[in-house]
């Protein structure tokens, strides 16, 4: 099936329930993968694959601090969603704007003359 | 958000796979329910301005098929098709809906209509998941929208309290 990869493609890389759970868990501020499998219902391998997921299409971004990695958000990577979502809501109330008027026209030409 | 325009649109994203959407109309029921499934009353609002709508066909029965497809402003063209699994008038369909630019993100979408004092109210709930129940690209974005969406938008409003910062 033709699908871009999930590392090339953030609406792929977030379409995936736990991923969106580490998301979530450091919305609250840069977090160790340490702190972050705390938070989460996963394994330290199971975060770290997501973690570099994540890390791939930019949604994340790790810093060394000594011998721990920490992760951050990058909030701005989540625009194209943002955007996709505004014009979707856009799209709809569009349409049924279009709707209202029509039903509008055809009520003023069913009154009586 | 509240999105320009002079409706009442309302979208919620209230778990994993569905949006539901929801508008009023001062119109009775009936009259709504011809314009949400006759040809040519859908042909007059499906598409924009500057879109030109190119097929309309609806086959209002249980198994019946429709097929929406316009032409967007820079030659684009968008279709939609499913098939009808209820047909109850004037107070609700049952179909199946496909983006044909999305093939893998089918959805059953059920338009419910309510009247009340005059005005008839639409609540479409569109559920995305394929027919094997396989993730497809559609399923958790509505989610992650769901979950992340306030924050994001915070952070990207300049005008907005940014913490940590």
């Amino acid at each position: 099936m033709a699908r871009s990869s999930t590392t090339s493609d953030v609406f792929n890389a977030v379409g995936e329930a736990h991923r969106r759970e580490i998301l979530d868990t450091l919305i609250a501020g840069e977090k160790a993968v340490g702190a972050i499998v705390n938070d989460v219902s996963m394994s330290q391998p199971q975060v770290s694959k997501h973690l570099r997921v994540l890390s791939e299409v930019g949604l994340v971004r790790c810093r060394a601090e000594g011998r721990r990695r920490l992760y951050r958000l990058e909030p701005a990577r989540l625009r194209p969603m943002h955007v996709w979502l505004a014009k979707y809501e856009q799209a709809w109330n569009d349409r049924l704007d279009r709707m209202d008027d029509y039903l509008k026209e055809l009520q003023r030409q069913g009154e009586p003359q | 958000m509240t999105p320009r325009g002079h409706g009442s649109t309302v979208i919620e994203l209230p778990n994993d796979r569905d949006v539901l959407i929801a508008r009023e109309f001062k119109a009775p029921i009936a009259l709504v329910f011809d314009v949400l499934t006759k040809p040519e009353h859908v042909s007059k609002w499906f598409a924009g301005p500057g879109e030109e709508m190119k097929e309309c066909s609806i086959d209002l029965r249980v198994g019946g098929s429709y097929r929406f497809v316009f032409v967007t402003e820079d030659g684009i063209e968008m279709s939609f098709r499913g098939i009808y699994l209820e047909v109850a008038p004037p107070t609700r369909t049952v179909e199946t809906w496909l983006f044909e630019g999305r093939p893998d993100g089918e959805a059953i979408e059920s338009q419910d209509l309510h009247e009340a004092r005059g005005v008839t109210t639409l609540t479409v709930k569109l559920a995305f998941s394929d027919a094997a129940g396989r993730p497809t690209r559609f399923e958790g974005m509505e989610a992650s929208f769901d979950r992340i969406d306030d924050v994001v938008r915070s952070l990207l409003d300049p005008s907005g309290t940014v913490s940590g910062k």
